[in-house]
């Protein structure tokens, strides 16, 4: 048939017409799908994902964590559902390993030196030039063979990592000293002191009903901040009841902000008021009988000179609060006390931690639901020992090692990217001593402080592309040995052999073999000490994977991050109640009085970026701080009416100057209603030398201006010592924050947001 | 009708500001970078956000969090205005915005009371590397673009495509279907499901919380009427009674 122009005409409008009318049924929704942001005709996708358990590393403890893989390229990391410490959650940090892994200004292959060291000038020579390099200058030691010739910084690391490092400094009879920003020197010792315990305990806190915490940040950076979060959530709106937490510090944390009931303290009088709360439990007999006479060994240790009404000026707290949160913590159990963080980092920290622990005693919350639960020694010997030879650093530790640096008794100086140069004080002089170190060297994915001024780098691998294991920093009350495995090929691979990036383990023992020393692993490389490590797990038949077989052990524990034994638990043996000490030592401070006009400093970590480790990610440089909603900067925290009596406003640059640390370093001014009067407090993470085009020349390091001040007892650092004063230099700097990007909600008086009681709608 | 409508619960007595919600956020949907100078001119882009507020004034201070992200309201106010239907209703409840319609007026933005709508007023760039990162399924927004919170759209179409294909279900509080907020969150404040499934998680939250006794739930500006999907559930705080009238004099 022979169709008409208008017959045609008609057809065609008629069939429009209908596809109108089908589409105001609603018909072509699959249709809308497509034109969705997910798929987008131009860009469709067609391949397929794989996700990939592995670690986050060193925050400080691990996460377990699964990372989504698409041709060859990892795309996002989530939380490993069955890993014990986070359990499917995760931090903002562990999200930003893919930066790190794609980082621009990562280090793509070995470099030497050119020009004076810290100069940044630099060029790149193959991999083989590189351990030759190293290996002549550790052969020139090992002729000598005396004693700290070498010495090797790395991060506090309990993993196979750390047993190839271990052995290979042994080789040397030198010194691998553990660096860590805020040292937990005193909590450690804390722990062994009361407890027996050589390593952190977990704090079980979804089963707490009343948790006092004393300067311990614990649901922003301290320890293990996801897994306490888990906690938390549980605490807060989980099947029980709901729990109450007090926080006491000397200044306004995340943690503060957080708490039912908030408490300011005077820095360093947190020991004195816990022991004023002791006073109050055992003399009102709230306590449990045994421990409130051992306690007080029997009435040896006069509790009375601590009543509230003696130490309510000295710490700052009223006599009426001091005796209801001690009443509140005896009678709501199961109760648990914690304390860390800047109530650890004064003069007297080991004592304030002892008398924060001790509290635990009084209601039996030790190694028991609800309280602090001990971990177990690692599952594997050489973990166990790895664990055991590992010296965390304490300040007066760093200090022996600069004077050995000083006397040019060091000849090799190693460092894994930890960054000391940037985050221990000034005062200490790391940087200066580290001149008269003939050879440094440096395993790092990023030019940091350290790699900076170094004078061979070896670039290394980042955790995605590594094998490893971990030992959590504070495991979950029970065996546990994280597996990491590369996700993706190194991405400087196509570089081919003599260039980009190699693992660490593989280097050293690249290294070690080159010099003939045997280390006793059993493999060539760090996939073989990790596999020894599974089959040796293997052979124990217990815990979350088991098999017949090793292949499908070994496929089993890389397939669920890691492998754990819920029965293996601590063995705590009979813990003895500890006597108090008999006397509350005060705290110094260094610096100006506070009648000079001069605050206390407390630094904090930054939420994103701790001590400074995730300065070079933009993604952590660009989250808003949860209480000022700063990114990208330094700022001081200053309470709101003391800056306007000075005329300090928002956006003021202000010198922060200590009597350490030259002429101090500037920061923006933001003033805030939390702050205590006498308080100012910096945020850590800024102020690098180097590390790249996010990291670098931005803000400034407070760690710079920190006293040397070590604890008495420990020489922990105590880095809430330090008395600064505050200057205004006359420029003014927008602070880069989310706060205003939008405008405020209006509040509505009549519409609560906040439910004021339990009960109350 | 869509047998589903996605919704979220937020309970703010969980939540500790910590962000982990909005670097997951950043992760997943290619949101730019947002430098130094975004952030000064107050046009960073954060799909999710954490608002504090401030509550008193030392000794007796209290800062409180909330997070807030697109409400995907039943009455949106930034539909009608749109004038090329780049944003929509969909069937599932969620309010969608079609990139490549949109022409950058800016009227949803400035409709929306939760402030939850983000416009490109740059290219967005990324150093060559970092591009690997980037997330096949979702576009990167051009210039002159608004965007915001999707319920992480890509992530439910994707467990849809693979459940037809397999034969099965996407089952409730699959982690393949929530949103990368709530999977990220450390203390499991941000629960997502389907709101007209009642065996759901998120359903029986809402029901308890907005309709049983003593319930916490409320929406955000309840009163604009904009019947959002997100629903609030309030902040416990034995003493805040204290605090709130010390600071209202």
């Amino acid at each position: 048939m022979a169709l008409t122009r208008r017959q045609f005409l008609t057809t065609v409008g008629g069939g429009t017409l209908g596809a109108v009318i089908a589409a105001a049924c609603g018909i072509p929704e699959d249709e809308l799908f497509v034109q969705s942001p997910a798929e987008m005709p131009e860009d469709m996708v067609t391949g397929l994902d794989n996700w990939y358990a592995t670690l986050s590393h060193g925050f400080p403890t691990s996460e377990g964590v699964v990372v989504r893989v698409m041709e060859g390229r990892a795309k996002k990391v989530e939380g490993n559902v069955d890993y014990p410490i986070n359990r499917g959650r995760h931090s903002a940090r562990s999200e930003a390993m893919l930066q790190d892994l794609y980082n621009p200004d990562r280090i793509k292959g070995p470099m030497a030196r050119v020009g004076e060291r810290g100069d940044g000038n630099w060029e790149e020579i193959g991999w083989s030039d590189a351990i030759s390099r190293v290996v002549y200058q550790l052969e020139q030691v090992s002729a000598a063979r005396q004693n700290r010739e070498v010495v090797l910084a790395t991060g506090p690391m309990v993993s196979h990592a750390g047993v190839v490092v271990d052995k290979f400094i042994n080789a040397y009879r030198g010194t691998h000293i553990g660096y860590e920003p805020l040292e937990n020197t005193n909590l450690r010792t804390v722990m062994k002191n009361l407890f027996g315990q050589d390593r952190l305990p977990d704090f079980d806190i979804e089963n707490t009903n009343y948790l006092l915490s004393f300067g311990a940040d614990f649901l922003n950076t301290w320890i293990s901040p996801v897994r306490y979060m888990r906690g938390y959530g549980e605490f807060r709106q989980g099947d029980r009841e709901r729990g109450t937490l007090v926080h006491i510090d000397s200044r306004f944390s995340m943690t503060s902000a957080n708490a039912d009931e908030n408490v300011f303290v005077k820095p360093g009088r947190e020991g004195l008021l816990a022991l004023s709360m002791i006073q109050v439990i055992v003399s009102s007999g709230l306590g449990d009988p045994v421990a409130a006479r051992d306690i007080t060994g029997g009435g040896a240790v006069d509790l009375e000179q601590w009543a509230p009404e003696n130490v309510a000026e000295a710490t700052g707290v009223s006599a009426e609060k001091i005796k209801h949160i001690a009443e509140q913590f005896a009678t709501h159990r199961p109760a648990l006390a914690i304390g860390g963080g800047s109530a650890g980092a004064h003069t007297n920290g080991l004592f304030n931690l002892t008398a924060i622990y001790s509290l635990n005693y009084l209601v039996g919350a030790v190694n028991a639901p609800g309280g602090l639960i001990f971990n177990p020694a690692p599952a594997t010997d050489d973990l166990a020992d790895a664990e055991a030879n590992l010296k965390v650093g304490s300040a007066a530790d760093w200090r022996e090692v600069i004077r050995a640096m000083t006397d040019g008794d060091v000849k090799v100086l190693m460092t894994d990217g930890s960054d000391p140069m940037y985050g221990l004080p000034g005062a200490l002089g790391l940087r200066e001593a580290s001149y008269n170190v003939p050879f440094i060297f440096s395993f790092a994915s990023q030019l940091d402080d350290t790699t900076a001024m170094s004078d061979l780098v070896l670039p290394a691998h980042t955790s995605l592309e590594e094998w490893g294991t971990d030992v959590p920093a504070a495991g979950p009350g029970h065996q546990v040995v994280g597996f990491q495995q590369p996700v993706v090929r190194p991405f400087f691979e196509g570089r081919g052999e003599e260039l980009g990036t190699k693992s660490m383990s593989d280097t050293l023992m690249a290294i070690a073999g080159k010099l003939g020393i045997d280390l006793g692993l059993d493999a060539t490389d760090i996939k073989g000490v990790v596999e020894n490590a599974a089959r040796a797990l293997f052979n124990e038949n217990r815990g979350s994977v088991r098999a017949d077989d090793f292949r499908a052990f070994w496929a089993g524990v890389l397939q669920r991050g890691g492998w754990w034994d819920t029965d293996s638990v601590a063995n705590a043996g009979t813990v003895t109640t500890k006597q108090l000490p008999a006397n509350a030592p005060a705290p110094e401070f260094a610096g100006p009085a506070g009648s000079e006009g001069s605050f206390h400093l407390v630094p904090f970590s930054s939420t994103s970026m701790g001590e400074g480790q995730g300065a070079h990610l933009p993604w952590l440089q660009a989250t808003p701080d949860p209480l000022t909603s700063a990114t990208w900067q330094t700022w001081v925290e200053i309470n709101h009416k003391v800056a306007k009596l000075r005329d300090i406003r928002e956006g003021d640059v202000v010198r922060v100057v200590s009597a350490f640390g030259g002429d101090g370093i500037t920061a923006i001014a933001y003033p805030h209603p939390g702050v205590p009067t006498d308080v100012v407090s910096i945020p850590l993470g800024q102020g690098h030398k180097a590390g790249g085009r996010y990291a670098e020349g931005r803000g400034g390091n407070a760690l710079s201006i920190l006293a040397d001040r070590l604890d008495d007892e420990t020489g922990a650092l105590a880095w809430a010592a330090t008395r600064v004063t505050i200057e205004k230099v006359g420029d003014w700097k927008r602070l880069p924050k989310f706060e205003n990007n939008n405008p405020d909600f209006a509040r509505d008086e009549n519409q609560r947001i906040i439910k004021i009681t339990p009960t109350d709608s | 009708m869509a047998d589903e409508k996605w919704g979220m619960v937020i309970d703010v007595d969980r939540c500790t500001g910590c962000q982990a919600c909005v670097v997951a956020c950043q992760s997943e949907n290619n949101i730019p970078i947002n430098d130094e100078g975004l952030f000064n001119q107050q046009r960073a882009n954060q799909w999710i956000r954490i608002e504090r507020t401030w509550e008193g004034e030392y000794p007796d201070v209290k800062a409180r969090f909330m997070p807030v992200l697109c409400q995907h309201c039943d009455d949106a106010p930034c539909e009608p205005v749109c004038p090329v239907y780049a944003t929509y209703h969909n069937t599932e409840g969620m309010n969608v915005q079609i990139y490549n319609r949109c022409i950058g007026t800016r009227f949803c933005a400035n409709n929306c009371p939760y402030q939850v709508r983000f416009f490109n007023f740059w290219e967005p760039e990324w150093p060559e590397s970092l591009k690997n990162q980037l997330n096949p399924d979702v576009t990167v927004r051009s210039r002159g673009i608004m965007e915001k919170c999707s319920f992480c759209v890509q992530r439910i179409r994707r467990t849809g495509r693979n459940a037809k294909r397999d034969g099965t279900v996407v089952e409730d509080g699959d982690r393949a279907l929530n949103p990368a907020c709530s999977n990220a969150c450390p203390t499991g404040a941000l629960t997502f499901g389907n709101l007209k499934d009642e065996n759901s998680a998120v359903a029986k939250l809402a029901e308890k919380e907005m309709h049983g006794e003593n319930g916490r739930g409320y929406h955000l500006l309840e009163e604009m009427g904009t019947h959002p999907s997100v629903i609030y559930l309030k902040k416990v705080d034995p003493t805040a009674e204290k605090v709130t009238e010390e600071a209202h004099g």
